[in-house]
């Protein structure tokens, strides 16, 4: 009793606490604490939202409230977009860094002196110290114009990570304060020839000489963003490992690479569809004499380094779309609000119409995944976040690909000309579902990380079903049972309402993500019995499991921002709650008919045809339908 | 179900009067075959319904042999009544036999009497002839062939007619000549179809086979595939290259050509042919060959045949005994890369303990059987050791592991065709092989 007690009292504070204070603010000591510590990860917190959508459940806790910034970081964050926006507007010429395919001088001085290349650099080695958050913000600014974004994300989301995630004090000494203003700029050597997404097949090597004080580094990297500027590099090969059983192994590991090391060459940068401004290379390494002080982490231990580096540096993607696509929304908007089209403006047509609220519901739900996803990272304890990033990146690159193109459609012909900065944005964005990992590699990361996390949990009960207990069948049956006659409660909604509970405003579309996720936890359960562990092969499967669970992170995502708004009584927050139960509306649907199909024998999974269609076909490599014009008599 | 049908009953067609003679003993047989129950049937109605019965009857007991014996008269009958037809065809073929030539004595035949007298034994000696003018191919002809058929004369005037069978011989005849356009694979065309209509109009049985035909073949025309051209090219190496192509089953199978074929004449006035050599070989055999263990023999078999329509050509294979299980290495999974938690960008493989269901587990169990290894095939111009060889030291030069291993020749002649059944296929090679087997490293 005394704890019921205990617990009814501690509810108010809690609410209380969670509704009208920020979480956030409070953690901004800590970040400082941590930052200086980052390479220290005993106290590894694992957050697990989107993981424990797997198994049906609502982490509130850790999605509400939408995270928050103090008002003295707001400020310092008002203060420093003010001049970069203002040099992205007037001193950059998006349109000439296209056509001669680079990015000039004066330019580069300009983001040098502004301090972007050392966004996140602490404070302590001349950067700005800044958190994910703020970074965020920072790259809404920074991708109007594609090739600087991709230029600064090469070098400091990914070039310059290792060493301020894993490098040592002397590492960082060393290398940071250079990097951090702008004097050199760094790369991420990674992909190979042989080896695009599978990083595994690495083929460069690094072998120790004989006096064991250096590393002599032999190999060739492909699409280095950066590779022809770069003056340090984060380089992986393969080094010979000696294990506990004193077997020689072949590891990963990382180095840092400086140019001044000699036998690093750079190729020519390639012509490239879009971010022509940013300089993408081949950098071949020829007997480069890495001195053993410059491995990352330790030797053998290159993938973790790499996991992490790519695995944080993706949610910055939502942030960049969103600012694009709210500038564009700007652009076309002038123009169909002053066309003139059969004695109407452009905008009073039905699909134009729907074509803005295309872009303002993607940017509006980028947004909120971005930032949702980026204050989960500066939480306290170094969260793995890296589902969630994951998740903005594909979600945001591909929103990004769909609103410029409807924005250029908006401008029928005149946005497919080259007078028109539209057709640029397309060909920008393209990049955004190819790099930092492909979509279609990150919705297998997705689906099958989370599927292994639920399997831990699910295996020993699907495997007393399937031992054909009684006990856990009769469970099972009554259990579905009950599922079919209420309407599932996460305790979003009020309908069992308690006061610890958090409320999300928008009750309809909170009980549309409730109905969701319960029957996406029974659909995992379904597929992990019938697949086992023979899921990953399932890659049709896995496409949809990640889809929909996309989907719910956005409806989350959408929904505490749009609860805080109100809460808070931000300026047209009516606004917001009209899209965000637009779009939970739409992606329910989308996520019932994706859960549909991950049923056994309904019409809808037509999965197995796909892959016949395609297999037909790849025996042949070509086309093999007749003409229609063909006849046999 | 149709055709075969459908050909029984033109073959029964033939029949008819056999069935008239032995009437007893069919309205029997037909008893059984349709199960009626009634014990006289009335004799006349089995007989119509020969044009209808179930492919089962031809091989009833007791009517099995008359059929046969009836048929064999009936051929020495046709045999005989075609002499002077044959004859007609020497006369006016001459020695030169081609398409033109049989035009010529269709045209001849059409000329010589406007009755068209014995055109039925004609055409029956025509369609016989034809690929013997090298004309089996061509609707062309086959629509002349038609044309010798007087028009209208045929055709039903009114139901009783119609009911019956009108002509039957002249029907008979136009259904043998298009029984022999199937055979050949030749698609009739409108102007067979407006022939057959004005010579032995709609309701006939040639039409009526015309119609099966055209349902059927356009059906069936694409139906393999793995088509071979009706005319293939003439020239050996090209021949090779198809041949080839077909058989390697993969797309990225490189063809190399070791040796064009050449004919020299040396100072002494021999002459010194080469024969052409053509190898082929795909990245996953060249890789796999490139692993083979050096102190296991390789072997060059054949000569193994291929059809090619009506030809026939041979080619060799380089090949080894599947690996012992003792040698084969496993590659090691590196959980760095494959585990749940550590792989870089997603899981190759998830660790958990359950299976694929039962429900979704469509794999058919079929044992493993573990064929020889075949790392290249190649055709030659000539099947001697000599011109293998040559294209053993060519295969060399892309995989230099070749020279280390012992290659042994397992040759069979050409001529001796029995030879290669009688000998059995695993045999160890016989001592007279067993010389060979340094024979690249000397070409190294």
């Amino acid at each position: 009793m005394s704890l019921n007690k205990i617990c009814a009292l501690s509810r108010p504070v809690r609410l209380g606490r969670s509704l009208f204070t920020a979480r956030v603010p409070q953690t901004r000591d800590y970040l400082h604490h941590f930052q200086s510590r980052r390479g220290i990860r005993s106290s590894s917190r694992c957050l697990a939202y989107a993981k424990d959508l797997f198994l049906g459940k609502i982490n509130k806790d850790e999605v509400f409230p939408y995270p928050e910034i103090s008002n003295e970081e707001l400020d310092e964050l008002k203060q420093l977009v003010q001049p970069v926006e203002k040099f992205f507007n007037e001193s950059v010429d998006s349109e000439k860094i296209d056509r001669q395919a680079v990015i000039s001088d004066e330019t580069m001085r300009g983001l040098k002196e502004l301090g972007l290349f050392g966004i996140q650099i602490p404070e302590e080695y001349g950067g700005l110290g800044l958190s994910n958050t703020m970074y965020a913000r920072l790259g809404e600014i920074t991708a109007l114009d594609g090739s600087i974004a991709v230029t600064l994300a090469a070098h400091q989301a990914i070039g310059l990570k290792g060493i301020l995630l894993f490098g040592n004090d002397a590492q960082k000494e060393k290398y940071l304060p250079k990097l951090a203003t702008g004097e050199h700029i760094a790369a991420f050597c990674l992909t190979e020839p042989g080896s695009g997404s599978d990083a595994g097949s690495i083929q460069t090597r690094a072998t120790l000489t004989e006096d064991g004080k250096h590393f002599l580094l032999n190999g060739t990297k492909f699409w280095i963003s950066n590779g022809g500027l770069a003056d340090i590099m984060t380089v992986f090969a393969r080094t010979e490992v000696v294990d506990k059983d004193g077997k020689k192994k072949d590891k990963i590991t990382a180095f840092i690479v400086e140019r001044a090391f000699g036998g690093v060459i750079s190729g020519k940068p390639e012509d490239k569809l879009g971010i022509r401004g940013s300089n993408t290379c081949e950098v071949a390494f020829e007997d480069t004499k890495v001195p053993i002080e410059n491995v990352i982490g330790e030797v053998g231990g290159g993938f973790k380094v790499a996991m992490n580096i790519l695995n944080n540096g993706r949610f910055s993607m939502g942030s960049a779309g969103a600012g694009v696509i709210k500038k564009l929304i700007g652009l076309t908007a002038e123009y169909a609000g002053s066309r003139k089209q059969f004695n109407k403006r452009l905008s009073e047509f039905g699909m134009i119409q729907d074509k803005f609220a295309t872009m303002t519901i993607y940017a509006y739900v980028m947004e909120s995944m971005a930032y949702l996803t980026a204050g989960m990272m500066d939480r306290p304890g170094l969260p793995d976040c890296s589902l969630e990033a994951a998740m903005v990146k594909i979600f945001s690159s591909e929103g990004s690909w769909i609103c410029v193109s409807e924005a250029l459609q908006i401008l029928g012909g005149l946005g497919f000309t080259k007078n028109y900065p539209y057709e640029r944005y397309l060909r920008d964005c393209r990049i955004l579902q190819i790099f930092e990992g492909t979509n279609e590699i990150l919705r297998m990361f997705v689906a099958l990380t989370g599927m292994q996390y639920a399997g831990n949990i699910l295996t020993g009960k699907i495997k007393e079903m399937k031992k054909g207990n009684i006990a856990a069948f009769v469970e099972l049956m009554s259990q579905k049972m009950m599922n079919s006659m209420r309407t599932p409660d996460l305790g979003l909604t009020g309908t069992n309402w308690k006061s610890s509970d958090v409320i999300f405003f928008p009750q309809e579309s909170a009980k549309m993500l409730e109905s969701n996720v319960f029957n996406f936890g029974l659909t995992v359960e379904s597929l992990l019995s019938r697949y086992g562990k023979t899921i990953v092969d399932e890659q049709l499967v896995l496409k949809n499991v990640a889809d929909v669970l996309i989907n719910m992170y956005a409806m989350t995502a959408v929904l505490s921002r749009s609860t805080r708004s109100i809460c808070i009584g931000l300026r047209n927050h009516d606004h917001e709650i009209l899209i965000a139960n637009t779009f939970c509306n739409d992606a329910h649907f989308k996520n019932n008919f994706m859960m549909t199909q991950l049923r056994r024998d309904v019409p809808e999974n037509d999965g197995n045809s796909i892959k016949k269609i395609a297999q037909e076909v790849l025996a042949k490599r070509s086309y093999i339908c007749s003409s229609p014009l063909e006849r046999t008599f | 179900m149709n055709v075969p049908r459908y050909l029984l009953r033109v073959q029964c067609i033939g029949c008819a009067p056999i069935f008239f003679g032995t009437g007893g003993q069919q309205v029997a047989l037909f008893a059984r075959a349709h199960l009626q129950p009634s014990a006289k049937p009335n004799i006349y109605g089995q007989i119509l319904r020969v044009f209808h019965r179930s492919a089962v009857c031809p091989t009833k007991g007791g009517y099995q042999g008359d059929y046969e014996t009836a048929l064999k008269e009936k051929e020495e009958e046709k045999a005989n009544s075609l002499i002077t037809q044959d004859d007609f065809f020497e006369r006016m073929g001459g020695d030169f036999k081609s398409k033109n030539e049989f035009l010529q004595i269709l045209d001849a035949f059409i000329a010589k009497d406007v009755r068209r007298r014995g055109h039925v034994d004609f055409i029956y000696a025509a369609l016989k002839k034809m690929p013997e003018f090298g004309v089996q191919y061509d609707i062309a002809v086959y629509n002349k062939l038609l044309e010798v058929f007087p028009k209208e004369v045929f055709v039903p005037r009114n139901y009783i007619q119609k009911m019956f069978n009108h002509f039957p011989r002249q029907q008979e005849c136009g259904v043998q000549v298009l029984e022999q356009m199937s055979t050949y694979g030749v698609m009739p065309n409108v102007e067979t179809k407006v022939i057959l209509a004005e010579v032995f109009g709609l309701q006939s049985h040639p039409v009526k086979k015309l119609r099966r035909i055209m349902y059927w073949f356009p059906k069936f025309k694409h139906v393999s595939p793995y088509p071979v051209p009706h005319v293939l090219p003439s020239d050996p190496l090209e021949i090779a290259k198809f041949s080839l192509t077909r058989i390697a089953a993969d797309l990225d199978a490189k063809i190399t050509i070791y040796q064009y074929p050449s004919t020299d004449l040396t100072e002494t006035g021999e002459e010194v042919t080469c024969p052409y050599i053509v190898g082929i070989q795909s990245p996953d055999q060249h890789s796999l060959l490139a692993k083979h263990n050096p102190s296991r023999p390789v072997f060059v078999e054949g000569p193994f045949n291929l059809w090619l329509r009506k030809k026939c050509v041979h080619y060799y294979l380089l090949r080894a005994d599947p690996i012992p299980a003792e040698e084969k290495v496993e590659e090691e999974i590196d959980p760095e890369l494959f585990s749940p938690h550590q792989s870089l960008f997603f899981p190759r493989l998830l660790n958990l303990d359950l299976e694929l269901d039962l429900g979704d587990d469509y794999s058919f169990d079929v044992e493993d059987v573990e064929n020889d290894l075949v790392y290249a095939m190649c055709m030659v111009g000539k099947g001697d050791e000599v011109t293998l060889s040559k294209w053993i030291s060519g295969l060399q030069e892309s995989c230099p592991v070749l020279g280390q291993i012992p290659t042994v020749f397992r040759i069979q002649s050409m001529n001796s065709s029995s030879d290669v059944h009688e000998k059995p296929e695993h045999s160890e090679p016989n001592q007279n092989e067993e010389k060979e087997p340094e024979r690249s490293k000397g070409v190294q």
